[in-house]
């Protein structure tokens, strides 16, 4: 039986949830097709970090500071404060060359219209009491702030069910095809079959995968994130933080920084946030090795041997489990979002690597305006999914 | 009102079985799904203690058989481990200063 439907949304993380969600909101008809079951992917083996100081001036920092506004408007729409809050975020700087490229891009930012500074050695230390010595200032933003996203997740999905919306799990999609009328119709291993002149690619590191099915090229690779979760200790600070140096490599890819072999391969840097339980997610590497998302002791190993570097007092700490998901990275460090030109009615939404909780209800909220309206603001152009039709080859 | 569902099925993390029977009916119907909506599960014991009894939860309210309910990916009950443990059998050529 052929189930008919306005849009079909490919993938049920934390992007296809949001897209599904405001596509019910502005009337459509949709379903969400999740491989496996709640928070199977990247969106549930995540932090909770809605970052500003992060990210280089451009799209999406400007997408970000939207995101925070509908986050906000989000804990009365969906009915659950979310985890939302707003702890400050620090930036922590361990020398002169470090500080020297920080002080550069915090003035970068500024200009933005992103509140951050340079905090001094003192400073700093009053916010966090437990640092390790060596750190010699560190920036400071108010504006980073956070979201469960276990409980966005939930909340888009159980208010979208409320106005229509279905979700289905255990429902990989195998095949997309168009039919005469310029439908699509799209299989899934359990033989259902779903049709709509719409589709929402929003499958994560898989969305390559997915845009394959219909012969489409989607750059998409996936970038493993190990974490480690420990169990409920009081506040050892007053804001997340994290370190400058995988930042400085990111932005002067020229500057000599020492880091190891194993901190080179693993890709590691320092991240450390308090979540809704009381306890504490630290992490992270970023590692290309396929599709394999299994922690490794390697990693958490390295994970701990920095967390100890930064923060002594951690060593008396009990960490609880470790936990890994896939980041979805594209060649060019930006998400894809548009219609493909060469199938319309197809459209993607993925490839938000480290980005991808900060900026979910903003992608949700653009996606739907494209299918609704059919229009798509210039400033979006660079993230269309065009840029890497076959003649456009990306250089990165 | 307070009445005979509002006790802890998940002591760690403090989660009740009206909280675990709602998530249940709204259609989420694994261990998994269970645990990362509500947090049963998630605490210190790492649902040592709460996880037959939450699958036998869904097992009874979905009909399905307690043995399907149980095989789950349940990726990870580590043992609970301190970081300083892990620090000194880690690789003594780290070069962390
Ligand atoms: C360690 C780590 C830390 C992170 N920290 C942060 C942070 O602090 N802040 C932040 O903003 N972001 C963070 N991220 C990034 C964030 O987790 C991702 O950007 C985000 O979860 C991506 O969401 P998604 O919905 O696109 O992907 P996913 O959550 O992976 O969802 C894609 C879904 O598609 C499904 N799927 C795949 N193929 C098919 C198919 N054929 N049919 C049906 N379904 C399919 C998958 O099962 C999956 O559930 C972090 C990531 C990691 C790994
Ligand atoms: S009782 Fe549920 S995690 Fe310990």
């Amino acid at each position: 039986m052929v189930q008919s439907y306005d849009v079909l949304v490919i993938g049920g993380g934390i992007i296809g949830l949001s897209c599904g969600y405001y596509l019910t909101k502005q009337g459509k008809r949709v379903v969400v097709l999740e491989s496996g079951g709640f928070a199977d992917g990247a969106s549930g083996a995540c932090d909770d970090m809605i970052l500003f100081q992060s990210k280089k001036p451009g799209i999406n920092l400007e997408l970000a500071f939207e995101s925070l506004e509908l986050y906000k408007s989000l804990v009365g729409e969906l009915e659950d404060s979310l985890g939302f809050a707003n702890y400050g975020g620090m930036v922590l700087i361990e020398n002169e060359r470090e500080l020297e490229v920080m002080e550069e891009f915090v003035m970068q930012q500024r200009s933005y219209g992103l509140d951050v500074e340079i905090l001094t050695k003192a400073a700093m230390r009053k916010k966090q009491p437990f640092l390790h010595e060596r750190f010699i200032a560190s920036t400071y933003s108010s504006m980073d702030s956070q979201a469960y996203p276990f409980a966005v997740m939930h909340r888009f999905a159980r208010k979208g069910r409320q106005m229509g919306m279905q979700v289905v799990h255990k429902s990989p999609v195998v095949g997309i095809q168009k039919d005469g009328a310029g439908d699509f119709l799209v299989t899934t291993a359990q033989n259902m079959q779903y049709r709509a002149p719409h589709v929402v690619n929003a499958a994560g590191a898989w969305a390559g995968k997915v845009a394959d099915l219909i012969g489409l090229n989607v750059p998409m690779e996936p970038r493993r994130g190990q974490i480690i979760i420990t169990e409920k200790i009081p506040a050892i600070g007053e804001t997340n933080l994290w370190s400058a140096k995988y930042l400085v490599t990111k932005l002067k890819p020229g500057i000599q920084i020492d880091s190891t072999e194993e901190e080179k391969r693993l890709g590691l840097a320092f991240a450390l946030t308090r979540t809704e339980g009381d306890s504490y997610l630290i992490g992270s590497t970023r590692e290309f090795v396929g599709y394999d998302k299994r922690t490794t002791m390697e990693g958490i190993r390295a994970i701990i041997n920095q967390a100890v570097s930064f923060i002594p007092v951690l060593k008396d700490v009990n960490f609880i489990r470790a936990i890994a998901g896939l980041r979805p990275a594209t060649p060019d460090g930006k998400m894809v979002l548009g219609e493909h030109a060469g199938v319309p009615g197809f459209f993607t939404a993925a490839g938000h690597e480290g980005d991808g909780i900060s900026l979910a209800p903003i992608t949700g909220k653009l996606l739907a305006d494209m299918v609704c309206e059919g229009r798509s603001d210039a400033r979006l152009e660079e993230l269309s999914p065009n840029r890497f039709a076959s003649n456009a080859k990306e250089v990165c | 009102m307070a009445d005979d569902k509002d006790f802890f099925i998940c002591r760690c993390e403090e989660v009740t079985l009206r909280e675990i029977e709602e998530v249940i009916d709204e259609g989420y119907h694994t261990i998994d799904d269970v645990k990362r909506i509500t947090r049963a599960g998630m605490g210190l014991c790492q649902g040592r203690s709460c996880g037959k009894v939450i699958a036998r939860i869904i097992s009874q309210k979905t009909g399905k058989p307690l043995e399907e309910v149980l095989q789950t990916s349940y990726r990870f009950p580590v043992r609970t481990e301190k970081l300083k443990a892990l620090e000194e059998e880690g690789p003594s050529d780290a070069e962390n200063n």
